[in-house]
């Protein structure tokens, strides 16, 4: 269920690129898809009942049920790499205002 | 013992020492350049696994034939590439160090995961290299689709991890040849891989960020981009069509028609454009969509000889025009008439170059051309041939104009210097494309078998 959930985040994410004129609000258009992807990667490693990947005193067996580490560390390097693009697209924003005075593409006319 | 490892730990460990001393980084850039050439010269054909762990849980490095020839053309490129510029763009050594550790990387990793992080690499660094243009928005326009053309393949990626467990190339070819999952299940996954690849590729429809990246480019930002990543993700994208995806039934189909739309609609675009940048890039789109066709086709060696030959030619084309456009502030073709009258050495390059890459003979480009549409015969793809024959007849026109005019002098006179390194480089590719044009035995010593990633599968899993 949550897979569904994660792929309309992603949906809603590129409805926003799609439809936005203005860079900041593509840039969190790019986040909410991001996001969405985080989410759907956690989820491919969720296990019913699951419990957490680490050995505990209480928690010392490998026939306990645990959920798959893996996505954990995949999406970690994921939203790492999501968190410098979207820093060095802010960059660019701040360029695109320094040199054209305004945030609305359609106001730019450079393209 | 020397490691492939070396190619991608050296310039990341130069590119963060280069940030300490801005005097020291541009030596630093040229002296990893040219050392990871001469390295690549000593490093063994092997399989390194990263950290000891065997194949499928830790990260492996693959180095065959196929990766050796992407590195010596990706590396070798991009010495070239950076020597010319690195007076004036001192300011992106350490940023350029990075680019070199992510292109080996793409072309070394066997692991899918570390792909997108290799791919991300690249590209951050490429929006970067391209912020030189001075165009902002084009640069994030080029940064919005790159992450959205990302993501897409992480989507896709991590279908396929869910249905197999595994994110090792080999393991997960491996999986899906033994498991027997209908091939109607793996659609979403690989089509969601391809366009996200195909993004970077600049495969149409997907490549609305070229126009803006190449059409203000500069020295450094469009012969990096067109020829050095264009090369390195060509043959990257390649590897995985011809191993992982393999596509057929309706997938081959829908997959095969945007390729061949991709060409025309290139060479059409190209036909219609009056500038000298707009005119190669065009011409870049469609020889991209050429090369994945044939991946696409397991036409693997014609394929890898033709992203050589237009890495080359791309490289001689991209500097001419860029310097002119430099020098004289416009890149119209009507500008640019009679650019050659006063640079002779620099036409015959120039020349010798646009030929090739339309397919004349006496190039490599003929070579290329004419064993690549033989093998699509013996494939029985002759809609495909016709199609590209149309194509080059119209990339053949417009070749044809632009160098007619750039060779005959208006009453204008313009004056672009080209200095020696310049010279040199165009006199080296010239001499290349003319000697494999004229002697090609070289080039059919080789065959599809450079790729040996199934060979490697059979060896691991088989025994």
């Amino acid at each position: 269920m949550i897979q569904y959930a994660a792929i309309l985040l992603m949906m809603i994410g590129l409805y926003g690129l799609l439809t936005n004129r203005n860079v900041i609000k593509i840039i969190v258009s790019l986040n909410i898809l991001e996001i969405g992807l985080n989410i759907f990667i956690i989820s491919i490693g969720f296990v019913y009942d699951g419990i957490a990947p680490i050995l505990t005193s209480t928690n010392n067996s490998s026939a306990l049920i645990f959920v798959d580490p893996l996505p954990q560390a995949l999406v970690l390097t994921a939203i790492v790499i999501g968190v410098g693009t979207t820093a060095l697209g802010l960059a660019f924003v701040k360029n695109i205002y320094s040199k054209y005075n305004t945030l609305e593409i359609d106001e730019v006319e450079e393209v | 013992m020397m490691s492939a490892i070396l190619l991608i730990a050296i310039p990341l460990l130069a590119a963060f020492l280069s940030i300490l001393s801005k005097k020291v980084a541009p030596v630093l850039l040229l002296l990893v350049g040219a050392a990871n050439i001469v390295l690549l010269m000593f490093i063994p054909s092997e399989i390194i696994n990263i950290g000891g762990f065997a194949l499928p849980f830790g990260i492996n490095l693959f180095l065959d034939s196929y990766a050796r020839i992407a590195l010596y053309l990706v590396n070798g490129l991009f010495f070239i590439v950076t020597l010319l510029n690195v007076a004036e763009y001192k300011k992106l050594s350490s940023i350029l160090l990075v680019a070199l550790a992510a292109l080996n990387g793409l072309l070394l990793t066997g692991d899918l995961f570390n792909l997108f992080v290799f791919l991300e690499i690249a590209g951050i660094a490429a929006y970067l290299i391209t912020s030189t243009n001075r165009k902002p928005l084009s640069t994030f326009n080029y940064l919005v689709i790159g992450t959205v053309g990302s993501s897409l393949y992480l989507f896709g990626l991590m279908i396929l991890y869910g249905m197999f467990g595994t994110l090792n190339l080999m393991d997960m070819i491996h999986e899906i040849q033994t498991a027997g999952v209908a091939y109607g299940a793996l659609i979403l996954p690989f089509f969601l891989m391809f366009i996200g690849l195909g993004i970077e590729a600049k495969l149409l429809p997907f490549n609305a960020w070229v126009k803006g990246i190449l059409k203000h480019s500069n020295t450094l930002s469009g012969p990096m981009i067109a020829s050095v990543y264009a090369a390195a993700i060509s043959l990257m994208f390649g590897r995985l069509i011809s191993n992982l995806f393999q596509f057929e039934g309706k997938l081959l189909t829908v997959v095969v028609v945007l390729l061949i739309a991709g060409v025309i609609l290139g060479e059409a675009m190209a036909f219609a454009s009056k500038k000298g940048r707009e005119i190669l890039l065009f011409s870049s789109i469609s020889q991209a969509c050429i090369t994945v066709l044939l991946f696409v086709n397991g036409i693997i060696i014609w394929a890898v000889y033709l992203v050589i030959a237009n890495a080359l030619s791309k490289l001689v084309l991209y500097l001419v025009v860029n310097k002119a456009a430099k020098d004289l502030g416009s890149d119209d073709v009507d500008d640019l008439q009679g650019l050659f009258a006063k640079n002779i050495l620099v036409g015959i390059a120039f020349t010798v170059a646009a030929l090739s890459v339309l397919g004349l003979p006496l190039f490599v480009g003929f070579v290329v051309k004419l064993n690549y549409l033989t093998q699509l015969a013996v494939a029985s793809q002759f809609v495909v041939i016709g199609l590209i024959l149309v194509a080059s007849i119209v990339e053949g026109i417009y070749f044809v104009k632009l160098l007619v005019k750039l060779w005959y002098p208006s009453e204008k006179t313009i004056n672009v210097k080209f200095n020696l390194p310049y010279k040199a480089v165009f006199a080296v590719v010239t001499l290349l494309i003319v000697l494999f044009g004229t002697y090609s035995d070289p080039l059919d010593s080789l065959d599809n078998g450079i790729d040996t990633i199934q060979d490697q599968i059979g060896v691991i899993y088989n025994g």
